[in-house]
C-alpha cells in the first residue's frame, strides 16, 4: 500500500504523542503570546501554556468557535507579522465577515504535504492526470490539491468554472484519471455520463476523490460500480483552512487523520467533554504545525466517531468515521457550508431591510444541488411589473451565488406558501433522494 | 532516544526552564537554539545531572534520569561537551583524553580505550601531533576538538554540546561542524546548543527555538532557517525592518 510519508505516517504512538505534546505546547506559547484572544481566554480561565503538561490537559483551554473568526476579523488571529503571511485565503463565515486565514512559507508546505500524504493514499502517483472540480465556495481547497498533486509530479488541471458539460468533455478529451470532486458533483457527472450516452468504458478515469460532504455510501457504490472508478473520501475544513485532514487508505476503515499536523478530539457536543473513545461526538481540532493561523480547540461542527484498534495499513495516524449529521445548524451543500444567519445578513445588505417571512431549502434539479430562498412578496418587494419583480429575483441570485459559493435561486411567494407565520430558523433540506435517481 | 517532558528547572525561586518538552531519536543531529538567557545550558545541565532543582521527566533510552548523578548518566551513555572547554589546562592532552575515558578504566576496557584514543586522533589528526602539548597552550579551536575528543572517550550514544563555536574563527566553527556531521554520519546521536543559529540549523535534521524558557517553534531545521521569525530573532534580520511598512 503506498505511504507518501512512512517516517511520520507510521510513527510509534508512543514517539507520535510526545511529538503531539512538543508541538502543541509550542503552538500554545505561541499563540498566548502573539494572538492577545488566546491569551485573554487562557487568562480567564487561569491557565498559562505550562500549565499543559500532558495532551488530556487541552480539555482545560476553552474551544473556539465559528462565531470568533468574525469577531477577530481581518487578522486578530494572525500569530504572526503580515509581512510573514504569503497566502492569504477567505472562506465562508456565519455573518458578513469571512473568516480570513493566513498561510507562512512553512504553513504552505505543510498543507502541500498533508494533501500529497492524503492523495498519495489514494493510489495518486506521477504518471496521473488529475482534474479539480470544485464549487467556487471550495476555490481554496482547489489551490491546495494543486499543489499537492504538483508535490507528486502528477499532471494537474486546475480548478475552473465551468459546465458540468464542459467538465465533462475535459474529463473525456484530456484523458483525466483523478478527478477531485464533492459527492454533489460526482452525481451529477455521473447522471450526466449516461445522459449523453457516453460509455464510461470510454474514459480514463479511475479515482474519485470525493471532498467537503461527509462519505454516503450509495453514491459511492454507483460510482464503482457504474463508472468502474474507486471512490476515496477526504476530510478538510475552509477554516483551518485545508483540504485532506483525514484521508482514507486502501483499507477502507475510517478516515487517517494527519495528526502529527491537527490535533483532534471527539466531544459531547452538548456538554464539551471528551466522548468515551469510539462513541460519536463532536471533532474538535487544534493545529499542530501552523504559524501563521493557530486554531486551538476549534469546534468542526462535524459528528465523528474515533475507530479503535491499529490500521491494517500500516499507518499508526488514528482514524476518525466521519457521519452524516452535524453538530450545528450549518448546511453543506456541494461541499460547501451554509448557514442561514449568514443568507439572512446577505439579504438584508442587499434590500436594505431584513425580509418579514422567508424559507431556506436546499434542493436539486437535474441533480444540481443549489440554495432556494422563497421571500414573501410584501409591499417592499411588490411592483406592478412583473419584469421588476423578476429582475430583483436574477439581482439577489447572483448577489447571493457569488457571496456564498453555492448556486441560489430566488422565489418570490404569497402568503399561503409559508406553513408557519414566524420565519424559520433552519435550512430545509429538500435533496432528491439517490434512490429516486434510478 | 532522550524524551524531555515537561522540565521545570530552578534556580532558587527563579524559573529559568518553564514546561520544556524535546525529544531526541536515535541517529538525529538535533539544534537548540535561543538567545543568552534564554535556558539552554540550563536544560542540558538537568539532562546530565549537573542540576539536581528541576521538575519534570528526563528519559535516556526510555529510563529516567531523575536523581542519578553525573557520573551514572556518562555511563548511561550521554556525555557533555561544556560550555568554555572546561579542559584540565596543565595536563596533556593525551592526559585529558584518558580521563575521558576515567569510568572505563574502572572496568578495566583498556584496549577498547586504546582503540577509542586511535579513533578520536584520527578523527581530530592535530591531537596526536600535540599529545604531550599541556592542553591549556592549545589554540581555541585545538581546545575545543580536545574537548569533544574527550567526550567521545567515554564512548557516549548521545553527544550535547554546548556553543562549541563560541570564540572560535569562521574556518575552525566550520571545521567543528564538519566534524559533527561526520560523527552523525558514523551514527552518533548529537544534540548541539548554539547562538551561532544559521550554521547550527545548516547542519541539524530538526531544531528547538527557546525563549525565555520555553520552546517557542519547532520543526525541521530547513523549514526553522527559512521561518521570518528565526531569521530576525537569530538569523541577524532587522527585527523592526518587518514591523516598518506593515502592521
Amino acid at each position: 500500500m503506498p505511504i507518501w510519508n512512512t517516517g511520520e505516517e507510521c510513527l510509534d504512538v508512543e514517539e507520535r504523542a510526545q511529538l503531539q505534546l512538543e508541538r502543541l505546547q509550542s503552538t500554545l506559547n505561541r499563540a498566548y503570546r502573539n494572538v492577545p484572544f488566546y491569551r485573554n481566554r487562557m487568562q480567564d480561565q487561569g491557565i498559562e501554556p505550562s500549565q499543559i503538561e500532558a495532551l488530556a490537559d487541552l480539555r482545560q483551554i476553552p474551544f473556539t468557535a465559528r462565531e470568533d473568526f468574525s469577531e477577530n476579523y481581518p487578522y486578530g488571529l494572525f500569530a504572526v507579522p503580515l509581512r510573514d503571511v504569503v497566502r492569504i485565503h477567505t472562506a465562508q463565515g456565519t455573518s458578513l465577515k469571512p473568516t480570513v486565514s493566513g498561510f507562512t512559507k512553512p504553513d504552505l508546505a505543510v498543507w502541500r504535504e498533508m494533501v500529497a500524504r492524503a492523495l498519495f493514499a489514494a493510489g495518486v502517483s506521477k504518471p496521473d492526470i488529475l482534474q479539480i472540480d470544485v464549487d467556487p465556495g471550495l476555490i481554496n481547497w482547489g489551490r491546495a490539491y494543486k499543489d499537492g498533486a504538483e508535490a507528486i509530479e502528477s499532471s494537474v488541471i486546475p480548478l475552473t468554472i465551468l459546465t458540468p458539460e464542459k467538465q465533462l468533455m475535459l474529463l473525456r478529451d484530456y484523458k483525466t484519471s483523478v478527478l477531485i470532486t464533492s459527492q454533489s458533483a460526482a452525481r451529477q457527472m455521473m447522471h450526466l455520463v449516461f445522459r449523453v450516452n457516453l460509455n464510461p468504458n470510454e474514459l480514463a478515469l479511475k479515482t474519485v476523490i470525493l471532498v467537503g460532504e461527509p462519505p454516503d455510501i450509495e453514491i459511492q457504490n454507483r460510482l464503482r460500480d457504474e463508472l468502474h472508478v474507486k471512490p476515496w473520501v477526504h476530510y478538510g475544513l475552509s477554516e483551518v483552512p485545508g483540504p485532506a485532514l483525514a484521508f482514507e487508505c486502501e483499507a477502507r476503515q475510517g478516515l487517517h487523520v494527519s495528526e502529527d499536523h491537527c490535533f483532534p478530539e471527539v466531544v459531547d457536543p452538548a456538554t464539551g467533554g471528551a466522548v468515551p473513545e469510539g462513541e460519536p461526538g463532536e471533532l474538535v481540532l487544534t493545529t499542530l504545525t501552523t504559524r501563521a493561523f493557530p486554531l486551538v480547540r476549534y469546534r468542526t461542527g462535524d459528528r465523528v466517531r474515533l475507530v479503535p484498534g491499529a490500521c491494517s495499513c500500516g499507518r499508526s495516524l488514528s482514524r476518525i468515521e466521519w457521519l452524516p449529521t452535524r453538530t450545528d445548524d450549518m448546511r453543506v451543500i456541494r461541499g460547501v457550508k451554509v448557514h442561514h444567519q449568514q443568507i439572512l445578513y446577505l439579504l438584508e445588505r442587499a434590500l436594505g431591510v431584513l425580509p418579514p417571512h422567508y424559507r431556506f431549502l436546499i434542493r436539486s434539479e437535474d441533480l444540481r444541488d443549489f440554495l432556494e430562498v422563497w421571500l414573501k412578496v410584501d409591499e417592499a418587494l411588490f411592483s406592478d411589473e412583473v419584469k421588476e419583480m423578476e429582475k430583483l429575483c436574477l439581482r439577489l441570485g447572483r448577489e447571493l451565488t457569488q457571496e456564498l459559493g453555492v448556486p441560489v435561486k430566488i422565489r418570490l411567494k404569497e402568503e399561503g406558501s409559508f406553513h408557519s407565520s414566524k420565519p424559520s430558523r433552519h435550512i430545509d433540506d429538500l435533496r432528491e433522494r439517490l434512490s429516486s435517481e434510478s | 532516544m532522550l524524551r524531555v517532558r515537561n522540565l521545570k528547572c530552578y534556580y532558587g525561586k527563579i524559573r529559568a526552564i518553564n514546561g520544556v518538552s524535546l525529544s531526541v531519536r536515535q541517529g538525529e543531529l538535533i539544534a537548540l537554539i535561543g538567545a543568552n538567557g534564554a535556558g539552554k545550558s540550563t536544560l542540558l545541565q538537568a539532562i546530565c545531572g549537573l542540576l539536581s532543582h528541576w521538575d519534570g521527566q528526563i528519559l535516556f533510552e526510555k529510563e529516567p534520569l531523575k536523581g542519578l548523578k553525573p557520573p551514572a548518566i556518562v555511563q548511561r551513555g550521554v556525555s557533555l561537551v561544556p560550555e568554555g572547554r572546561l579542559l584540565f589546562a596543565p595536563m596533556s592532552v593525551l592526559d585529558n583524553l584518558k580521563l575521558g575515558a576515567y569510568l572505563r578504566y574502572r572496568k578495566r576496557d583498556h584496549q577498547r580505550i586504546a582503540e577509542d584514543l586511535e579513533n578520536v586522533m584520527e578523527l581530530f589528526p592535530v591531537l596526536r601531533e600535540r599529545a604531550e602539548q599541556a592542553a591549556g597552550t592549545l589554540s581555541g579551536g585545538e581546545q575545543q576538538m580536545l574537548a569533544i575528543a574527550r567526550a567521545l572517550m567515554a564512548r557516549p550514544r548521545l553527544l550535547l554540546l554546548d556553543e562549541p563555536s563560541m570564540g572560535l574563527a569562521p574556518f575552525l566553527v566550520r571545521l567543528i561542524l564538519d566534524t559533527l556531521v561526520q560523527l552523525k554520519e558514523q551514527g552518533m546521536t548529537i544534540l548541539l546548543i548554539e547562538q551561532n543559529a544559521r550554521a547550527a540549523l545548516q547542519i541539524a535534521d530538526r531544531g528547538y527555538v527557546l525563549e525565555n524558557g520555553q520552546i517557542v517553534l519547532d520543526g525541521a531545521a530547513g523549514d526553522l532557517l527559512a521561518d521570518q521569525d528565526v531569521k530576525r530573532a537569530y538569523l541577524g534580520k532587522d527585527y523592526r525592518e518587518f514591523y516598518e511598512g506593515r502592521a
